[in-house]
């Protein structure tokens, strides 16, 4: 990978020292428009929350104020709501992300053993994917409406509790997270019936002919096999659910009280409602320190491991 | 025999699963397009009516009384000039990690971690630039401030920037490198070796990469939603503009949401081969 399009050989040294020079030059070329973009429009608001975290700033009482050193931080850390989004967060992440990938990797094993009509069992379960959250996720408001809804009126025809989804305390967060599972559950299904697909034929029936039991299979064979793209897949959605934002807009607006109250809106809610700019800076910055500690622990290695199996194969 | 039967048992239990989790991914959806083809009387009705006379009254009331295709053409024009400028910035750039490897895997990891910044993170300072830089004549002229297509269009490039140059790095690096020697040793200089042979060789991947591009700023709803008022909002603030004081009209609700998601529907049918690669950031070929 990190060999240039010219090999430099020792009868043309100088020649292809310039080659190579310009080699250089030109793969530098090629990335300052894409490197400036990301600077200017990513790092440096970045860095204008960085300098806003430090300072006063209640935008009801006008412009960003002096310097306050830490105190936004000391604040942020003693504020129940701030860790009652956290919490809410963590639940929400875990139960989503959990009921995800049982679910999608079960159906992928389903749709794996299929016969006919994979094609069409694939661009089905496509469709959620396709879709905004904040428009679909407003639409399920009308599923889950107590008076016209269609799921309570399934329920109600076999004889179910008839729950109020999103106005109860106790399940409002459990109907954003079954949202979430509808939109997300397909793609753990398709990247792990990928997976499924690339697998060689040969360690399996080689098995099969020693009698090994499909259990015995699932566990020696598949699940090892799988592991890379199953772990990735966990990854990648982990870090969406961590930062759950459309569906609660548009479902719940973190109610009824702040049951559904995660980080992200809490966020919103802080700088863009009560335009206390500062608090809301603070939290960013925890925040996005989280995420970059996390892809860069998580993230990083998964990807270099598949991007250089890629180029070896 | 016995053993047929206890397969053929397998496989109807199998399809039967199948077809319930079909159902429950496709009826959401199928249920919301259902919605926006009924009269007004059957839709805010207890128990819902599954048989109705079809109308497009929703449409009609979505289209010229909430003048929903002016959220349509905002959109369109935003996320094609910003997949525009992603896809020519992106490839440049994914040639250039793909080929050359620049900055050894660290530039092209940092770029990826910039994807991995929660976008309320940055919205704030965003929110307070656009609304500074709005104010001078430079933002006015270039449309970049507050509830200005500019202010989204930048937000979508930066947003989807790291994405696609690490999808297009996976395609680049698809391509023999042996042609690019020989167009080399031919005479060809590195930018016509680039336009001439592996621009349309890439070609493909590129597409594709666009198309996603375009799916994620189409159906992008925070920045829209706090970047934009009126004059710039895009179809998923504008869904929710069918509040009304008397309630949600979820007639016409249904009909714009129908409206919004159809076209991008259409598109990643088209391109569902290449889904899977597309969201694993490239990694999974599969």
């Amino acid at each position: 990978m990190s060999q240039s399009l010219s090999v430099p050989t020792s009868r043309q040294r100088t020649a292809a020292g310039q080659a190579a020079m310009s080699d250089r030059w030109f793969s530098i070329l090629l990335v300052v428009p894409a490197m400036v973009v990301i600077l200017v429009f990513a790092l440096l608001p970045l860095a204008y929350a960085l300098d806003v975290s430090f300072r006063f700033a209640d935008l009801t009482r006008g412009r960003i104020g002096d310097f306050v050193g830490l105190d936004n931080y000391r604040t942020v850390l003693h504020d129940k709501a701030f860790w009652d989004s956290a919490w809410v967060t963590v639940k929400f992440t875990l139960s989503a992300v959990f009921l995800e990938m049982v679910l999608g990797i079960a159906i992928a094993f389903l749709i794996h053993g299929a016969t006919v009509g994979k094609g069409v069992i694939r661009s089905l379960m496509i469709l959620p994917l396709a879709t905004s959250a904040a428009v679909t996720g407003l639409f399920w408001r009308y599923l889950y409406d107590t008076q016209f809804g269609l799921i309570n009126y399934f329920l109600g025809l076999i004889g179910l509790p008839e729950p109020n989804w999103l106005g109860d305390y106790t399940i409002a967060l459990w109907s954003v997270i079954l949202f979430d599972v509808w939109q997300w559950t397909p793609f753990v299904a398709l990247i792990a019936l990928a997976g499924l697909q690339a697998l060689p034929k040969e360690p399996f029936e080689a098995a099969e002919l020693d009698g090994a039991s499909t259990f015995r299979i699932l566990r020696t064979l598949t699940f090892p096999m799988l592991k890379p793209v199953l772990f990735l897949v966990l990854v990648l959605r982990t870090i969406d659910s961590v930062r759950l934002y459309d569906a609660v807009a548009v479902l719940t607006r973190g109610g009824p009280g702040t049951v559904t109250e995660t980080m992200t809106f809490y966020l919103y809610r802080t700088g863009l409602k009560l335009f206390r700019m500062d608090y809301a800076s603070t939290m960013a910055i925890f925040f996005l320190y989280a995420m970059l500690v996390a892809s860069l622990f998580a993230l990083r290695p998964l990807l270099t491991q598949f991007s250089s199996r890629a180029s070896e194969g | 025999m016995l053993q047929r039967d206890s397969s053929f048992a397998r496989e109807a239990l199998r399809y039967g699963l199948i077809v319930l989790v079909l159902g429950f991914i496709v009826f959401p959806i199928a249920w919301m397009i259902i919605t926006s083809f009924k009269p007004p009387e059957d839709v805010m009705v207890s128990p819902p009516r599954f048989l109705f006379t079809p109308t497009l009254e929703n449409y009609v009331h979505a289209i010229y009384d909430k003048n929903f295709l002016f959220y349509i053409k905002n959109t369109l024009f935003i996320s094609v000039t910003s997949t525009v400028i992603v896809i020519i910035a992106g490839s440049l750039a994914a040639y250039s990690f793909a080929r050359y490897n620049v900055g050894d895997g660290h530039l092209l990891f940092f770029i990826l971690s910039t994807k991995m910044f929660p976008a309320i993170a940055v919205i704030l300072p965003y929110f307070l630039i656009f609304r500074d830089v709005g104010k001078t004549g430079v933002g006015r002229f270039l449309g970049i401030g507050l509830d200005q297509p500019g202010a989204l269009i930048i937000s979508y490039t930066v947003f989807n920037l790291p994405f696609a140059i690490w999808l297009l790095v996976s395609f680049f690096q698809d391509i023999p490198r042996e042609l690019e020697h020989s167009a080399r040793l031919d005479g060809l200089s590195r930018l016509q070796v680039l336009a001439k042979v592996v621009c349309p060789l890439a070609a493909p991947g590129i597409a594709v990469t666009g198309v996603f591009t375009l799916i994620f700023s189409w159906n992008e709803f925070l920045f829209a939603y706090i970047l934009t008022r009126k004059v710039a909002s895009t179809v998923t603030v504008g869904v929710e503009s069918f509040f009304t004081l008397q309630g949600i009209l979820w007639g016409p609700v249904a009909a714009a949401a129908t409206i919004s998601v159809l076209p991008m529907l259409v598109f990643v049918l088209a391109m569902q081969r290449y889904m899977v690669r597309g969201l694993t950031f490239g990694a999974v070929r599969g």
